[in-house]
């Protein structure tokens, strides 16, 4: 499993990057490079088996006065 | 500018219909006839009009603008670093945070309804792969796409006709029974979801008519509106509002019980394919909205090296910001992210975003 998402990531990176160095698009070259991390940040741990804290639980206590109303 | 393609207003139509509908028709009956029960329509009702509100709030905004989308204006309108967190916010915690949903969703639908043996996470990375393409091609392919397979939202007309034998309307009875606050909670979910319209703030700069935006916007609320309406008071005159609440997608299996002459049978495929092409373009276009937002966020001169990327995230944040179970998976959308979003991202900031301009004196005179 962690094999194939690293193969993906490695065929992610062949894909965009040889056509951005060409056109010397550095911007867009480190946007994609941080939204690639990002993306490897949130999927490998899920893969290794490390659960994530979840946004959504900040969310629900964030509004849980207008939820508790809801229910 | 960022994208080159330009589409009609029938297009964007079309496109907004589809950005609301797919999940709405399958979650929204649940959600809604728990609280408010046989009054849901009334729910809608009141969503509608909240919905009509947000839409010609949005384009009154976008209008002021002309050219410029959500993530542009927002930084004229309030400034660099304000701007730049409202940007972040919309990108993160609604295009994202929507996009993953409806990923979700498509997947536990398919694993609950149709395929219970599949890993879930096979949908995910299949949807998200065939949409990343469709986003990679522009905004004018993504409308015309849907173009070629909006018709099928036709159908759900036709399954409401076919279903009506088994339908009696004395399951709307009584009338108003809880009272009025059980119908105010009950359309939260669906004004949220006809919320989505907000979305609408990324497409208009590219209206080949934007002085017709308000027409567009007012029209699909309308036209979603209607579609979940039939959908709702499908369920509830199918089973009624005990059956239904209790059910994931009282949608669906109203229109499993549609039994013609022993011939025309199991049209719940008409959902599924709705739902599965619907799906598709409603991620789509969050995806798209996400995708250009970020690349205008950045000063990007190209969005499409954040295609694939964007996609990554999506499918990763998929299945942990959604809970581990289908009820959860409800939970969190219909009383936790529903009302945040109405009141945050979808009420809240675009009137923060109007009066500001209007205090400032920034943006055009608006035509309306």
């Amino acid at each position: 499993m962690i094999v194939l998402l690293i193969l993906l990531f490695a065929g992610i990176i062949l894909f965009e990057v040889p056509g951005l160095v060409k056109k010397k698009m550095w911007r867009e070259l480190a946007a994609f490079l941080a939204y690639l991390l990002i993306g490897m940040a949130l999927s490998i741990p899920q893969v290794l088996g490390v659960k994530l804290p979840n946004p959504t639980k900040a969310i629900e206590a964030l509004i849980k006065p207008i939820s508790e109303l809801l229910k | 500018m960022l994208e080159q393609g330009k589409i009609d207003s029938k297009q964007a139509i079309m496109l907004m219909l589809s950005t609301i509908l797919p999940t709405a028709i399958l979650t929204v009956p649940a959600v809604t006839a728990k609280s408010a029960r046989q009054d849901s329509w009334m729910s809608i009702m009141i969503a509608t009009t909240v919905g009509l509100l947000i839409a010609r709030l949005v384009v009154v905004l976008g209008l002021r603008f002309p050219g410029k989308t959500l993530f542009e204006y927002a930084e004229e309108i309030l400034g660099k670093v304000p701007g730049k967190i409202v940007g972040l916010l919309y990108i993160w915690l609604f295009f994202l945070y929507i996009g993953s949903g409806v990923i979700r969703e498509y997947g536990v639908f398919m694993v609950t309804a149709i395929m219970p043996d599949t890993p879930i996470i096979v949908f995910h990375i299949v949807g998200v792969a065939v949409v990343a393409y469709m986003v990679r091609n522009g905004l004018e392919v993504l409308s015309r796409f849907n173009q070629l397979t909006i018709p099928t939202t036709g159908l759900l007309a036709i399954v409401f006709i076919l279903s009506t034998k088994d339908m009696k309307l004395a399951r709307l009875l009584p009338v108003f029974d809880a009272g009025p606050l059980p119908i105010v909670k009950g359309s939260v979910a669906p004004a949220m979801w006809l919320g989505e319209i907000v979305t609408f703030a990324m497409i208009i700069p590219y209206l080949i008519r934007p002085r017709e935006a308000h027409r567009v916007a007012t029209l699909s609320i309308l036209l979603c509106s209607f579609f979940l309406t039939m959908s709702i008071l499908e369920a509830l005159l199918i089973f009624g509002p005990n059956v239904t609440g209790h059910w994931i997608f009282p949608a669906f299996n109203a229109v499993r019980v549609v039994s013609i002459a022993n011939f025309l049978e199991r049209l719940e495929s008409v959902i599924m394919v709705i739902f599965m092409l619907g799906g598709f373009v409603k991620l789509g276009v969050f995806y798209y909205a996400a995708v250009l937002g970020s690349a205008q966020w950045l000063g990007l001169k190209d969005y499409r090296p954040l295609v694939l990327p964007v996609g990554v995230i999506l499918v990763a944040l998929s299945i942990p910001l959604w809970g581990e179970n289908i009820v959860e998976v409800l939970h969190f959308i219909g009383q936790v992210y529903a009302p945040f979003a109405l009141i945050v991202l979808e009420v809240g900031i675009p009137l923060l975003l109007l009066i500001v301009s209007l205090t400032k004196g920034k943006g055009g005179e608006s035509d309306a």
